[in-house]
């Protein structure tokens, strides 16, 4: 638990040392901005469909993090590698699982952070109507479990090797292949494919969780997937000493 | 304190260690030497539980490194090689994350920080960012975290590599200190910093043990029969034939300019009968000598140089025909 722990108050101080976090805190924002006011155009109009206030809000803005995420955890354990650190870092008395559980969950709470701001929308909304509060709930929960699985695969990409773009550019190509299964999934004609492929369709399941649903199925498949490329990140951080 | 039994370590087809055994004491120095390349850092590395080995065991302070890692390696403070440490963070912040990552309670960490500090001599620069530090510094701030867990065992891999002499100077003079707390082992391929420092040495060279022992057991087992250097004016003809007839002299051999380094049998001091046959045959002597014994130097060259251009400029120089050295 020291490790996790230490690992993860570590990585969050040095989120907010660099430069780069507040880039890309400043670039959400501005883009989640820019939706806000987009949204706002949406409920003053009389002919626009009905459904919770921020269901537009939370469908939309989720796209920026195949943006976000890699640039948050390309340097994880990439900078470790490339500088050597890593020879300090594993000698010390923690496992691989702490060091990658603690980065991750750095990582996770810093993503939380960028996301922070715009409960601002939901309260400002809240001025001129009255929120239903529970949509708005299951809305930030499927951000944080898309999150989660996300966060997870550049963890993953970034315990492959020691440079950082190359642990961005990896990240983007599995989240966009991820991305990718959701559109495969509408165009497939087979049954089987379409009926897999919905269960991966991350389109439909933040439109369930922007409305309200919060299916146990969805909760498994996030928590699983993100378990799963941690261990993934894990191992490959154990093979790395074998070369 | 530390076993290394049989250690191996195979990169693909290259083998980098090939059945290194060795042990350090309780208390002691151990200084490993070898030529860049040797294997050194890799051993250290298996030690350390960094890289595991292809084959072979190491326990520190009775531990298994492979069957109790987290026992074994809270005994092991480690300064590797390439000091790699977060620039970002202040000297004090880095020292609470390692004491962290070490286990430390909090209340420990209050008193390890204070105190590694201090035995580094880093107090009055806690509070800088490690990233404006100079390499000397740097070098300290990666001592201080290695026996910031109070550990039983240093491992020090080239600790003053990089550093200006003034910092060597300092650097050295903090490992002595900490050799009087910690057993230490401490990596190197420079000699002086092993005749300075170390109890006892252990030479590697291509992934094996080719020589161990205290320098000085190392030095006499290796400096060989005494010599004697002697210089005569004009270089007489027949002094070669003289002064092998010399007692006590076995073997003569030219250096040169008139001069002749006369390896003499164990125990002997030729130079009183030396000097008489000059005397006899009424040549004038301009140099007698003994010849300097081998320093480490020289056996640590010895041991590794073996490349073939080497060997046969020494065949040569011996008087030799490469072929004989062949054979």
């Amino acid at each position: 638990m020291n490790g996790v722990l230490a690992t993860f108050r570590r990585e969050l101080r040095a989120y907010f040392f660099s430069p780069l976090a507040y880039v890309v805190l400043c670039f959400f924002l501005l883009v989640s901005g820019i939706i806000f006011i987009f949204l706002v155009g949406q409920l003053n109009d009389p002919r626009s469909a009905g459904g919770p206030p921020l269901g537009f809000f939370f469908r939309t803005t989720w796209l920026l993090l195949l943006l976000i995420v890699p640039v948050l955890t390309m340097r994880l354990i990439s900078e470790e590698l490339r500088s050597g650190s890593i020879e300090v870092l594993m000698t010390a008395p923690v496992t691989e699982g702490q060091v990658i559980g603690g980065k991750f969950l750095a990582a996770l709470v810093f993503y939380l952070f960028l996301w922070l701001p715009t409960i601002v929308y939901a309260l400002s909304i809240n001025l001129y109507e009255k929120v239903d509060w529970g949509p708005v709930a299951s809305g930030y929960l499927g951000i944080l479990l898309i999150g989660a699985l996300f966060v997870s695969i550049g963890v993953f990409a970034s315990a492959m090797t020691r440079s950082q773009l190359l642990a961005a550019m990896i990240t983007v190509a599995l989240l966009l292949l991820l991305f990718l299964l959701s559109l495969f999934g509408e165009l497939t004609t087979s049954d089987l494919a379409k009926k897999t492929l919905e269960h991966l369709n991350i389109w439909n399941h933040i439109d369930e969780f922007a409305s309200g649903i919060v299916d146990t199925r969805r909760l498994v498949f996030y928590l699983s997937g993100t378990l799963f490329f941690l261990f993934l990140a894990s191992r490959a951080l154990e093979d790395k000493k074998w070369r | 304190m530390i076993e290394a039994q049989n250690l191996s370590r195979r990169y693909g087809d290259f083998t980098a260690v090939d059945g290194i055994s060795f042990s350090v004491n309780e208390g002691e120095i151990l200084g490993m030497l070898g030529p860049n390349g040797a294997g050194k850092t890799t051993t250290i590395r298996m030690i350390t539980g960094f890289l595991p080995p292809t084959s072979g065991t190491v326990t520190v302070a009775g531990k298994d490194l492979f069957e109790s890692p987290r026992e074994a390696r809270r005994q092991v403070g480690y300064l590797p090689e390439n000091v790699a440490l977060y620039s970002e963070m202040r000297v004090d912040e880095y020292l609470a994350y390692r004491a962290r990552l070490e286990g430390l309670s909090r209340l420990d960490l209050r008193q390890a920080i204070p105190l590694s500090l201090e035995r580094c001599m880093l107090t009055d620069v806690r509070h800088q960012i490690i990233g404006t530090l100079s390499k000397g510094y740097r070098q300290r701030v990666g001592l201080a975290t290695a026996i910031l867990h109070n550990p039983r065992v240093l491992v020090l891999d080239e600790p003053t590599v990089g550093l200006d002499p003034k910092q060597i100077i300092s650097i050295r003079e903090l490992i002595r200190q900490l050799g009087r707390e910690h057993t230490l082992l401490l990596s190197t391929h420079i000699l002086p910093e092993v005749e300075l420092l170390c109890d006892r040495v252990v030479i590697i060279d291509k992934g094996r043990i080719i020589a161990e022992g205290t320098p000085q057991s190392l030095r006499e087992s290796w400096t060989g029969n005494p010599g004697v250097r002697v210089t005569l004016k004009g270089a007489p003809a027949d002094a070669a034939a003289t002064l092998a007839r010399v007692p006590g002299v076995v073997a003569v051999k030219p250096a040169g300019d008139g001069s002749w380094v006369l390896e003499c049998a164990r125990g002997a001091d030729s130079r009183e009968d030396v000097f008489r046959a000059a005397v006899e045959r009424g040549w004038v002597l301009l140099e007698l000598g003994r010849e300097r014994g081998a320093t480490l130097e020289d056996i640590f060259v010895r041991l590794t140089t073996h490349d073939a251009a080497h060997d046969a400029v020494g065949a040569a120089e011996a008087g030799e025909t490469p072929q004989e050295v062949v054979s």
